[in-house]
């Protein structure tokens, strides 16, 4: 009497090319799935340093005073990302730019505008990254699954044209086995793909974000710089 | 910064371990009934069985026998009656109770027993017979009685087709996994738990397998038969061995 199918026991007896397959998908899965945890918490973390940095911004402090602020924890080692690394970019820039007094106002905003535009370029390309991975994972491991099952499928109908007796038993084994593929393509694809989607949508939510903040942030600065520039006039 | 490496790389060994541990665990789906097999009174029930069949027999035998040794018509019209009386009784009433009342028995039985030569498994195959005609006239009833009889079924055929390894004792016991599928057929029995003796549970492995299929559990509806007889254990466990 033949002993219970165990799974294992079906994987480990698979033919060699429905292997590769599994062993490509389950690598897929475990990757995609670390891409997923790991996205997920960089953009928990994203959405908390945006807010927290929102709130500090509109409640009035000094832009310069912020500013310092900024550079001690970047001198203390702390990574500087999202909003505050945008409105970093410009205010270095636009306080450079004043400093030259050749430069009017409209020039130093323009500059101050391009190294914010830029920022958020940076930030944008850090929330997508390992999107892609989850897409293409997402769109291509449920084809490799269904390669792997037909592959082993084609293989066990291959074996039933050789056998005299043609009984279920024993082309099951071999059609269970390759369903497998199918499954794990399946269970490598679903959640990628869904990862994927959400991921997306939040990424547009953050640029979003990222881009009222350069208007509202170059609102400000174009503000200063005329001011600035009209006390250095009545000063002349 | 090393928190969101180490952090999902946890996430993804702890679903991947949970998704294998899930699959090999309840792949095989836990066994509903356990059936007891005490092979015991068996080994005097396929004798008792054995003497009735003989029965017929005989009266053909002293047909072509009396001729020669003519002058004793006595004893050829005794033995038959002193073969036939306790027979029937045992055969029919005793066979489903416990080997209480057998012991005097098979002393009288063996003499007789040279004669036919009924093999084992047509032994096997007569009491299978019979109880499955229990079995069929008391399918009206309900199913859970049905199955009962069934039950019953299985016990007494598994029986009759073990034959006891010397080394078994009283008080062995082997448990074995069995499942069937809706044919009644055996696909497959696995020892769940060892009596400590291999060559008793071979043999118990053997008498399953030998009996290979139920065919009767056929006429068992279809929900019945998933409920309980998918899948079952049966218990080995001689009882009424003398030593």
């Amino acid at each position: 009497m033949e002993e219970q199918l165990s799974l294992l026991d079906l994987v480990w007896n698979a033919s060699f090319t429905v292997q590769m397959v599994m062993a490509i998908l389950l690598l897929a899965s475990i990757i995609s799935w670390y891409m997923i945890v790991n996205r997920f918490l960089y953009f928990r973390d994203a959405h908390d340093e945006m807010y927290r940095f929102e709130e500090r911004f509109w409640s009035g402090i000094d832009l310069s005073q912020l500013y310092r602020e900024g550079n001690e924890r970047a001198s203390d080692g702390q990574a500087i990302l999202g909003m505050e690394s945008i409105f970093r970019a410009g205010f270095k820039e636009f306080s450079r730019l004043a400093q030259q007094p050749e430069m009017d106002s409209e020039a130093v905003i323009e500059g101050s505008r391009r190294a914010m535009r830029v920022a958020v370029m940076r930030e944008e390309e850090r929330l997508e990254r390992h999107l892609a991975f989850m897409a293409s994972v997402g769109s291509t491991s449920p084809y490799i699954g269904l390669f792997g099952t037909v592959w082993g499928i084609m293989h066990s109908f291959r074996g039933l044209a050789n056998s005299t007796q043609a009984t279920l038993a024993t082309v099951a084994p071999g059609i269970s086995e390759a369903l497998i593929a199918t499954a794990m393509g399946l269970f490598a694809a679903i959640p990628a793909v869904l990862a994927y989607n959400r991921f997306a949508a939040r990424v547009e939510v953050f640029s979003n974000r990222y881009d009222t903040f350069t208007d509202e942030f170059s609102g400000i600065l174009s503000r200063q710089a005329y001011a600035l520039r009209n006390r250095e006039r009545q000063e002349s | 910064m090393p928190r969101i490496i180490v952090r999902p790389a946890l996430a993804t060994l702890l679903i991947h371990g949970l998704l294998l541990l899930s699959l090999t665990l309840n792949w095989g789906v836990q066994d509903r009934e356990v059936v007891k097999a005490k092979p015991a009174p068996t080994v005097i029930n396929a004798r008792l069985v054995d003497a009735s069949e003989f029965k017929p027999k005989p009266k053909p035998k002293p047909v072509t026998k009396k001729p020669q040794p003519k002058p004793t018509p006595k004893p050829v019209v005794k033995k038959p009656v002193e073969t036939t009386k306790p027979k029937p009784k045992p055969a029919v009433v005793k066979k489903p109770k416990v080997a209480a009342k057998p012991k005097p028995v098979p002393m009288a039985v063996p003499k007789p027993q040279p004669a036919p030569r009924i093999t084992r498994e047509e032994l096997a195959r007569i009491a299978r017979e019979e109880l499955a005609a229990t079995a069929a006239a008391e399918q009206a009833s309900a199913t859970g009685e049905m199955s009962a009889t069934f039950v019953a079924l299985i016990q007494q055929t598994v029986i009759n087709y073990w034959s006891r390894p010397p080394s078994a004792r009283n008080g062995m016991e082997a448990e074995l996994a069995i499942q069937l599928i809706p044919t009644g057929e055996v696909v497959s029995v696995t020892i769940v738990r060892s009596s400590g003796n291999s060559a008793f549970d071979r043999s118990a492995v053997n008498a399953v397998e030998k009996a290979g299929a139920f065919p009767e559990l056929q006429t068992l509806p279809s929900a019945e038969f998933e409920r309980t007889f998918r899948r079952f254990r049966l218990l080995f466990k001689p009882e009424d061995l003398r030593y």
